[in-house]
């Protein structure tokens, strides 16, 4: 339901509607930036990167089809690869003088909130079914956007057996969070 | 993973293939069940953030960004009257004109200049365009400078090619200027921004921000109010936007006082 709702809205982004693109807006904002702020641990590059993405949406930068999988998958990918190439283009401050605390403000919306933490509840779940390992490589590979030859070089493992880990706990995930849809097991 | 091809997915979702590559692989999703319910199973995993409330503003930053893309470029320096603060709107020019951002307390408050507001910013705060010209090291300085302290040269972090010369200016009231310009400076992206700081031990104050123009060039204006305070160390950091109170991008240049 939400999936043909959002591609229909990214039709009429192809086509140029502008309303289409805020109502894509404000329906991520909130997960895309928090998810973001997540990867960059900043809040100012959580915001280019948002805007690299909605800016590559409007241009049909990386055009979406379904074949691509959910649109949501391949948002939050857009998202992902703008965030690393922020923070590999930048990288944080080494001679820092002091630590910067940013203030969250106060109030937090509630709209979105339940559908939010039952998709993290989920996730969370499926996440702890991995290995201690297995969560350290998704932590690396994804959230920090580390690459797997960067990943090696972290846990001085070969190459090879790291891209392989990350796969095998990519395909856990998947296995588990399908089990746990009821979308039954999957046999490999 | 029974096919060559599924051998991609890890450098797929890092991001790493070349557009080329990448097609190639989204053609293999098609086919491949197993790699696409990867694809969206890891398409979750964004869920586990804790929510964080977006910036002010924000969407109509963002929206008249990508929008703006669309239409004839807008003039994006705008000169805001001092004592306006419209701190949220503020942006950098897209194409960054020499501008100069005096700073008059350490609330937010940015101004953007034209390059000639800016120039006639700097000769009339400084009195004379012969100390303009002092201030960028092309004379030796005047018999009588009003300099608090000389120019100095602030040093380059490693990596980093620009260089930048400080000085105080003191006014005939007795009021303090702190006068920054840059050159060699690299190009800013998005609303990064140049930020002098004035420290004291650990304890670093916001003093003027300045923009690269096409020549690589900028300057920064910082009116002290108060200068009770023993400042060991000015350094210039590149912050990903204008406005922090205190530093949180890479130092670029600096200089003992
Ligand atoms: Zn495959």
């Amino acid at each position: 339901m939400e999936k043909s709702s959002d591609t229909l809205l990214y039709t009429r982004i192809r086509e140029k509607d502008k309303d289409a693109l805020e109502d894509l807006y404000d329906r991520y904002e909130k997960i895309l930036f928090s998810f973001l702020y997540k990867m960059t641990q900043d809040r100012e590059l959580a915001e280019e990167a948002l805007q690299e993405v909605f800016i590559k949406i409007w241009r049909g930068v990386g055009d979406y089809d379904d074949s691509k999988g959910k649109f949501s998958s391949w948002l939050f990918r857009m998202a992902q690869n703008s965030a690393i190439d922020l923070i590999r283009k930048r990288k944080k401050p080494t001679v820092g003088l002091e630590e910067i605390a940013e203030m969250p403000s106060a109030e937090r919306s509630v709209e979105g909130t339940a559908e939010w933490q039952e998709e993290k509840e989920h996730i969370q779940a499926a996440v702890s079914q991995l290995s201690a390992e297995q969560q350290e490589m998704i932590q690396l590979f994804y959230f920090k956007g580390h690459t797997h030859e960067k990943i090696a070089e972290l846990s001085g493992l070969p190459l090879g057996t790291v891209k392989s880990r990350i796969r095998l706990a990519l395909g856990k995930l998947k296995k588990t969070l399908h089990g746990m849809q009821g979308k039954g097991a999957y046999d490999e | 993973m029974n096919n060559e091809l599924c051998d991609g997915l890890v450098d797929y979702l890092n991001g790493t293939l070349s557009i080329e590559e990448t097609r190639e692989f989204e053609e293999h999703l098609k086919t491949c069940e197993d790699c696409r319910e990867i694809v969206d199973a890891t398409g979750q995993l964004p869920y586990l953030s804790d929510q964080e409330e977006p910036p002010a503003g924000m969407k109509s930053r963002i929206l008249a960004n990508v929008f703006e893309e669309e239409e004839e470029p807008v003039p994006v320096v705008s000169a805001v009257e001092p004592g306006k603060t419209d701190i949220e709107m503020g942006r950098a020019p897209a194409n960054p004109e020499l501008t100069v951002t005096p700073v008059t307390d350490r609330k937010r408050k940015r101004v953007w200049w034209t390059p000639l507001i800016a120039a006639a910013l700097l000769v009339s705060l400084l009195g004379n365009a012969y100390t303009f010209m002092q201030l960028q090291n092309e004379q030796p300085a005047p018999a009588e400078p009003q300099t608090a302290f000389q120019s100095i040269d602030l040093q380059p972090s490693e990596g980093f090619g620009g260089g930048a010369t400080a000085a105080v200016i003191e006014q005939a009231d007795g009021a303090l200027n702190l006068v920054v310009t840059a050159e060699q400076l690299a190009a800013l992206e998005g609303e990064q921004i140049y930020q002098v700081w004035l420290i004291e031990g650990d304890n670093p104050i916001p003093a003027g921000a300045f923009t690269a123009n096409a020549n690589g060039e900028g300057a920064a204006l910082f009116n002290i109010e108060n200068n009770t305070e023993e400042w060991d160390t000015i350094a210039i950091t590149l912050e990903p936007q204008p406005g922090n109170e205190s530093p949180q991008g890479q130092v670029v240049l600096s200089a003992g006082l």
